[in-house]
């Protein structure tokens, strides 16, 4: 597979030290297609969690490396990789993915602002993507006024706004209904389709079945079939 | 959205305890701001006095301190123990000019006013003093009051009515022009009728020594003490001692403004300690979307920052208003009784340097919550829950 956006290396991750160590993940060799729709699954406490937030930049590996889109993640300082982390990923979380004192639109500003992005585009941005996952009319609305399901569009508008090659989401349908679910999938496919790599960490095996590629992992490292 | 607007509205998400922390702020450095004016405005009033006295050397009695130097300059009552010969002894020394006083204490309408018995012609040439409406004093025991302008103003008096001192009706002959100083604030009346009415014999308070060539000053010092057994001291001595006397109250109250400003910024450590933990997982989905560790710092300080120049403007303005409403209730002592009427020196740059020192205590203040939240990792700041 040559064109991988995202590739890994002998990941591995450990916390603790001696007697309490614990080794997450044991030298994950992965590859993830651009444009795919990945999902990653798995029992919890395997290491899905932890993969997630190498991928994502969030954390550091013990050792192995990342790349994304062609770039090496850490061999970047703490500065880079956040700036890399906001014009290649969008990041959507399972549980209050929103900064409650914030409306929807304003939600959405914050990460423009983060990226560098001009006030005066900010808006106009933020309207665009809200109207992309259809909430054109809950701009003014703060998290509080809205459903879980909305509040997880407004979040993934928001992993949308410096329009990065990959969405990242940990369990992004985790605490919706069906009908939430259903809402969510919809925006998330039609943007795989649009070209976005879609990356869902997710144990609903629904929509494990949806996905293009499935990534299992184990006790740490990846279970291939 | 831009950094500003979102520190704001991280602010105001929680309004009372933005308002509590805030008042704290404004009433430490209200505080701060109140004794600055006072204090700034007593030291003011004092280097006026002392050049309003005109004198270069000041008799005052034997073994009299600085607290006696203090009631020269503010008009408070003295012991009267320099007798008419002492006086005629240090008059009769070539070269310079010797003025006696009289300062005793009466009041008007329950107010206490100070009552100066002075000469009446060497007096008025000494002090340069105008006559703004009325007559002078006609003789040295002329029968009558001249009072000072603003207490003329103060308590409705003019030329041709009468003022009661002691319990005895005096004629008002007229009213002097403002000095700027405590004369405005005093009665006067010739030495005679003011030893009369204090039954003090022929004796007074002080005298005010203006010498002919003020590079002897201290030859004529000495001059003064062969001749008679009292204190002398130059006008520049005594500045000296009661600027220190103010001094030392000053920084005591700024001492006090001190503590009162270190427990607003402990208020903002812990007002900005606990938007951290409480904004845990915010920090990490900022950090998810592209922040930095210094724009997280940044926003956390900027915050605090917020604190202390919306507290210093606050405290600017409570500290001014403060400075104007208590100038008149705490005038009734020797040390603070210039502060009459209602001036005090909020001077605009001794203003502007609060609200900066206020800014930048927050600021220091907030660094410890700052470092801590930008430290926190993106994983651990997200898994919080």
């Amino acid at each position: 597979m040559s064109d991988a956006i995202i590739r890994t290396k002998g990941l591995t991750k450990e916390y603790g030290r001696g007697a309490t160590l614990t080794r997450a993940l044991k030298g994950v060799d992965l590859e993830i297609p651009r444009g795919s729709f990945c999902c990653i699954v798995g029992p919890s406490g395997h290491g899905k969690s932890t993969l997630m937030h190498l991928i994502g930049g969030l954390d550091r590996p013990t050792s192995g490396s990342v790349e994304i889109d062609g770039q090496e993640m850490f061999q970047l300082g703490g500065k880079e990789l956040a700036a890399l982390r906001a014009k290649k990923i969008g990041f959507v979380f399972q549980f209050f993915n929103l900064l409650q004192s914030l409306t929807a639109a304003e939600n959405i500003e914050i990460a423009l602002m983060l990226a560098g992005v001009p006030e005066a585009r900010q808006k106009a941005r933020a309207k665009e993507l809200l109207a992309l996952v259809g909430l054109s009319e809950k701009a003014g609305s703060k998290p509080g006024q809205l459903s879980g399901g909305q509040q997880q569009r407004v979040a993934i508008a928001r992993a949308l706004a410096n329009d990065p090659p990959v969405l990242l989401m940990d369990e992004p349908t985790g605490n919706l209904d069906s009908a939430a679910e259903a809402e969510v999938m919809a925006v998330l496919e039609d943007l795989n389709r649009k070209g976005k790599t879609v990356i869902l960490v997710t144990h609903s095996s629904e929509i494990a079945a949806r996905a293009g590629h499935l990534v299992r992992v184990r006790d740490g490292n990846i279970d291939r079939g | 959205m831009t950094p500003a607007k979102l520190v704001f509205k991280n602010l105001t998400r929680r309004k009372g305890r933005f308002v509590f922390t805030l008042l704290g702020i404004v009433i430490g450095m209200g505080s701060f701001v109140t004794f600055m004016a006072l204090g700034g405005s007593l030291k003011g009033q004092i280097e006026q006095e002392s050049a309003a006295l005109g004198a270069n050397l000041v008799v005052t009695p034997k073994g009299s301190c600085a607290y006696e130097q203090v009631s020269i300059l503010t008009g408070e009552q003295l012991p009267t123990t320099i007798t008419a010969q002492e006086v005629e002894a240090i008059r009769s020394i070539p070269g310079m000019t010797a003025i006696p006083y009289l300062a005793e204490r009466s009041a008007i309408d329950n107010r206490p006013v100070s009552v100066m018995g002075v000469l009446p012609a060497e007096t008025l040439a000494f002090k340069g003093w105008k006559i703004a409406s009325g007559s002078y004093f006609d003789s040295k025991d002329t029968q009558g009051a001249v009072l000072g302008s603003i207490l003329a103003e103060q308590f409705g008096l003019a030329a041709g009515g009468e003022v009661r001192i002691r319990g005895e009706q005096i004629p008002v002959l007229g009213v002097l022009s403002e000095t700027g100083g405590k004369d405005d604030l005093t009665v006067f009346l010739s030495l005679p009728v003011a030893q009369k009415l204090y039954q003090q014999k022929d004796n007074v308070s002080y005298v005010a020594v203006q010498v002919d060539k003020l590079d002897e000053v201290d030859l004529y010092a000495q001059k003064i003490q062969e001749k008679v057994s009292l204190g002398v001291v130059s006008d520049k001595q005594m500045l000296k001692q009661v600027l220190s006397i103010v001094g030392t109250v000053n920084v005591t109250l700024q001492l006090i403004a001190a503590v009162a400003i270190l427990a607003a910024a402990f208020g903002i450590v812990n007002t900005m300690m606990t938007a951290t933990y409480e904004r845990k997982r915010e920090i990490g989905i900022l950090q998810a979307m592209g922040a930095t560790r210094g724009g997280i710092f940044r926003l956390f300080l900027l915050e605090s920052g917020v604190y202390g120049l919306l507290g210093g403007i606050g405290g600017a303005v409570l500290g001014t208003a403060a400075s104007i409403l208590a100038a008149p209730y705490i005038a009734q002592n020797a040390a603070t009784s210039f502060v009459k009427g209602s001036q005090t020196s909020a001077d605009p740059l001794m203003l502007i340097g609060a609200v900066l020192f206020s800014t930048l205590v927050a600021m220091v203040s907030g660094l410890y919550p700052a470092w801590k939240a930008s430290n926190l990792s993106p994983v651990e700041a997200i898994s919080y829950e």
